[in-house]
């Protein structure tokens, strides 16, 4: 027995929770689908693969003030950022449920970055299972599965009529009490086929090629765009810039790129990484050697999204597999 | 719009002519609209376009460029490549929605004191007339 | 020969003579559909060149990180203009390159694992079907230029203020600074952004409406009169920003003042280096 909501009820939920809380959803905006703040209930669409921009940037701002420093009655107070309102995320996929655990693990990791953690907590995902894969994805080569409930509260599975529901958390189960859902024998559809890249022993080749001339040879043609990590549902580097006013200063976090030039720049003009084949090496190593041996999963949940998007394809599941065939090297 | 709504103008204005004609329509006691916040600079063709659109982004109604006569620059030709460069950026701000009423370029030479104060008023009374501009104020998305 | 077999002879015959040390030209993309660039540094690799409808990206901006060497390079009409401008500005010289022109008809509108028969926006009014520059010539030019240049800038041009200004408040609102447009553009080479300026802090870092409008207008202004309208930079934009209509509006502007047209003479004088004592340009008159 599995448990179930229709559609309608399914809308009228989320219409209700809008009452309360921020709903973020899939819509449409000009050719591309995208997780907005929804005004509307009929902006909500249902039918895509994915969306082009994965949700960290509801839990990780493009650009946020992480605190200001403001003058009140002649003394010096420092304000932190607050999260004001909670936000239910709809729509999300399994990769990039999995992505937004990975994506936590550098923020949450002791001491912990409390306005993340904030984030975190005002935050519920409720994401709908993949019934068909892009043909671009790879997340089972990467720890995740079309139906994969890690890192969700609630997941539904598009059934006709409606979705069956998996209720995960206790955060999910506040949200949606059983009193909503209705018992029904439908069995779970069958997960879709996904491609696979060899993922098997990549994080010891890449180790291996290190040294390998392969990378200056692939960045020949990177641009330094950005647009790889900008996509990414786990790309974290970001700047800190203080802006300063009259009476406040406010320090302000954005996003960056560790393939853009003078990314590593340091004090006094020294760039480690000045060589573009040098920063190429570095996405991919982070991505699938340094995270994995630090955090014990890799950086890259295999959503497919960085394949889409770059213009002169740089991709990663060519790269996995040439990787696999570079030569031993002799340390 | 707001009854006491005050256009707020940033004038750049060139050290050897146009800001020496300011200073004459000071000294002789002429009335002009308080509105415009005058920027020195040593020539018009100092004035990157850049400035003027990071006036306008920080909330500037209008922008005053002032410059020597054409022939008069006072670094012989500052003032011709300034000429060239407003007159692309003139309708390129109006074709992003900045009304070409809000940008406005004029040869005003060390004499001419009561030419800059006629400028400022006129100036003033079509950015009352075009309303406040809605900038896209800086501001922190989180 | 059709043009992917005379490029791919050419690039043999450069590469085995020594004349150059790479041919950067396109080859098939991982999806099976489209094109991505290709550095040929041996000939042996050179039977991987391709050259059809989905070669859209400009790939000149490739000779900047190599201005120590000679470099062969399969360059469109539109993108020859690019090398012009680059010679104009001093930045490459004519002997470190050897430039393979291909005669256009236009490319397709390319995207991710689709075909397409369209043509590209900028393809639909092209007015140069043949390489401005070129040491070796690839294919014939058909196609007659467009009869009218600019109807998209015109269309807007139409519309009142009002509408423009909430066109791309909403435009610019999707923009995520990510710069794929500055780094794909061949004129946008400066050592030090003025984004990457500190102080004074003109953009920063920060992603908000004000910043963003004020990145691609001066971005779009620094390119007055260099732009060439090869539309790499739209083509790269992941949200889609029609930044065509921003470049090429100057481009028209730049045309009706100064009469001037950059990448078709790389000895030309550029308009913003030069001046005539009695224009009228439309300001302080």
């Amino acid at each position: 027995m599995n448990k179930f909501i229709s559609k309608k009820d399914l809308l009228s939920w989320l219409g209700k929770l809008r009452e309360t809380r921020r709903l973020v959803a899939p819509t449409r905006v000009d050719d591309l689908t995208l997780l907005t703040e929804v005004s509307r209930l009929e902006d909500i669409v249902f039918d895509y693969q994915n969306t082009d921009l994965p949700p960290k940037q509801f839990l990780f701002p493009a650009t946020e003030t992480i605190f200001s420093i403001e003058k009140k009655d002649g003394r010096v107070e420092l304000v932190p950022a607050k999260v004001e309102k909670e936000t239910v995320i709809f729509g999300v996929r399994p990769c990039d449920a999995k992505g937004i655990l990975t994506l936590g693990m550098p923020f949450l990791e002791e001491p912990g970055d409390p306005l993340y953690r904030e984030h975190c907590e005002k935050t519920i995902l409720v994401g709908i299972s993949c019934l068909t894969a892009c043909p671009e994805c790879f997340c089972t080569s990467m720890g995740s599965a079309p139906d994969d409930p890690s890192g969700m509260d609630i997941m539904l599975t598009g059934v006709k009529d409606g979705y069956l529901v998996q209720v995960l958390t206790d955060k999910g189960k506040a949200l949606m009490p059983d009193s909503l859902l209705s018992s029904v024998d439908t069995p779970k559809p069958p997960a879709p086929q996904v491609s696979t890249v060899p993922s098997k022993g990549i994080t010891e080749k890449m180790r291996q090629a290190f040294d390998d001339p392969y990378w200056g040879r692939l960045a020949d043609r990177c641009l330094h765009c950005n647009v790889c990590s900008y996509v990414c549902p786990t790309c974290y580097c970001f700047d800190v810039r203080d802006y300063g006013g009259k009476n406040k200063t406010e320090r302000v976090r954005s996003w960056e790129s560790c393939q853009s030039p003078g990314f590593s720049k340091i004090a006094g003009g020294y760039d480690p990484r000045a060589n573009k084949g040098t920063r190429m090496r570095q996405r991919f190593a982070h991505k699938l050697l340094y995270f994995p041996e630090h955090f014990g999963t890799m950086h890259c949940i295999g959503c497919g999204r960085c394949v889409r998007a770059c213009p002169v394809n740089i991709d990663i599941r060519e790269i996995i597999q040439d990787v696999q065939k570079l030569g031993v090297k002799e340390k | 719009m707001a009854v006491d709504y005050q256009p707020r103008i940033v004038g750049f204005l060139c050290n050897w002519c146009s800001y020496a004609g300011a200073d004459m329509a000071g000294t002789s006691r002429i009335t002009y609209p308080p509105n415009i916040r005058i920027i020195r600079v040593p020539c018009s063709g100092r004035v990157d376009p850049l400035l003027v659109v990071k006036a306008f982004q920080l909330g500037a109604d209008g922008v005053l460029i002032a410059g020597c006569h054409p022939g008069d620059c006072h670094y012989t030709e500052g003032n011709y490549y300034a000429r060239r460069r407003f007159a692309l950026l003139r309708p390129f701000l109006d074709y992003l929605g900045i009304e070409s009423g809000r940008f406005w370029m004029e040869w005003v030479s060390a004499s001419e004191g009561k030419r800059f104060s006629q400028v400022v008023s006129s100036f003033t009374s079509e950015l009352i007339k075009l309303g406040p501009r809605k900038a896209l104020v800086p501001e922190a998305v989180s | 020969m059709n043009p992917s077999e005379q490029i791919r002879a050419k690039a043999k015959e450069l590469l085995d003579n020594k004349t150059v040390d790479c041919v950067i030209g396109y080859e098939r993309s991982t999806d099976g559909k489209n094109s991505r660039p290709l550095f040929v540094y041996s000939s042996k690799d050179a039977d991987r060149l391709i050259f059809d409808q989905t070669c859209a990206q400009n790939l000149v901006r490739y000779l900047l990180n190599r201005k120590d060497k000679v470099t062969g390079i399969v360059v469109k009409p539109c993108d020859s203009r690019a090398i012009n401008l680059l010679l104009n500005e001093h930045q490459i010289q004519r002997d470190k390159v050897y430039v393979i022109g291909v005669a256009c008809s236009g490319v397709a509108k390319t995207d991710w694992n689709k075909t397409s028969d369209k043509l590209r926006d900028a393809c639909q009014i092209c007015q140069q079907h043949k390489p401005v520059v070129y040491d070796f010539l690839v294919g014939e030019a058909k196609a007659e230029p467009a009869a009218e240049a600019y109807p998209d800038i015109k269309s807007m041009e139409g519309k009142s203020p009002g509408e423009r200004r909430a066109f791309w408040e909403e435009q610019f609102s999707r923009c995520i600074r990510c710069y794929a447009c500055r780094q794909v553009c061949p004129g946008c080479y400066c050592g030090e952004c003025f984004v990457e300026c500190l102080d004074p802090l003109w953009v920063g870092i920060r992603i908000a409406p004000g910043e963003n409008e004020m990145w691609n207008t001066m971005r779009a202004f620094h390119l007055a009169g260099r732009c060439i309208g090869c539309n790499a930079c739209e083509l790269v934009c992941p949200v889609n920003i029609p930044l065509s209509l921003l470049n090429r509006k100057l481009e028209k502007d730049v045309q009706t003042l100064f009469k001037f047209q950059s990448g078709i003479d790389a000895d030309a004088p550029p308009p913003f280096a030069a001046f005539q004592k009695d224009e009228k340009l439309g300001v302080a008159e």
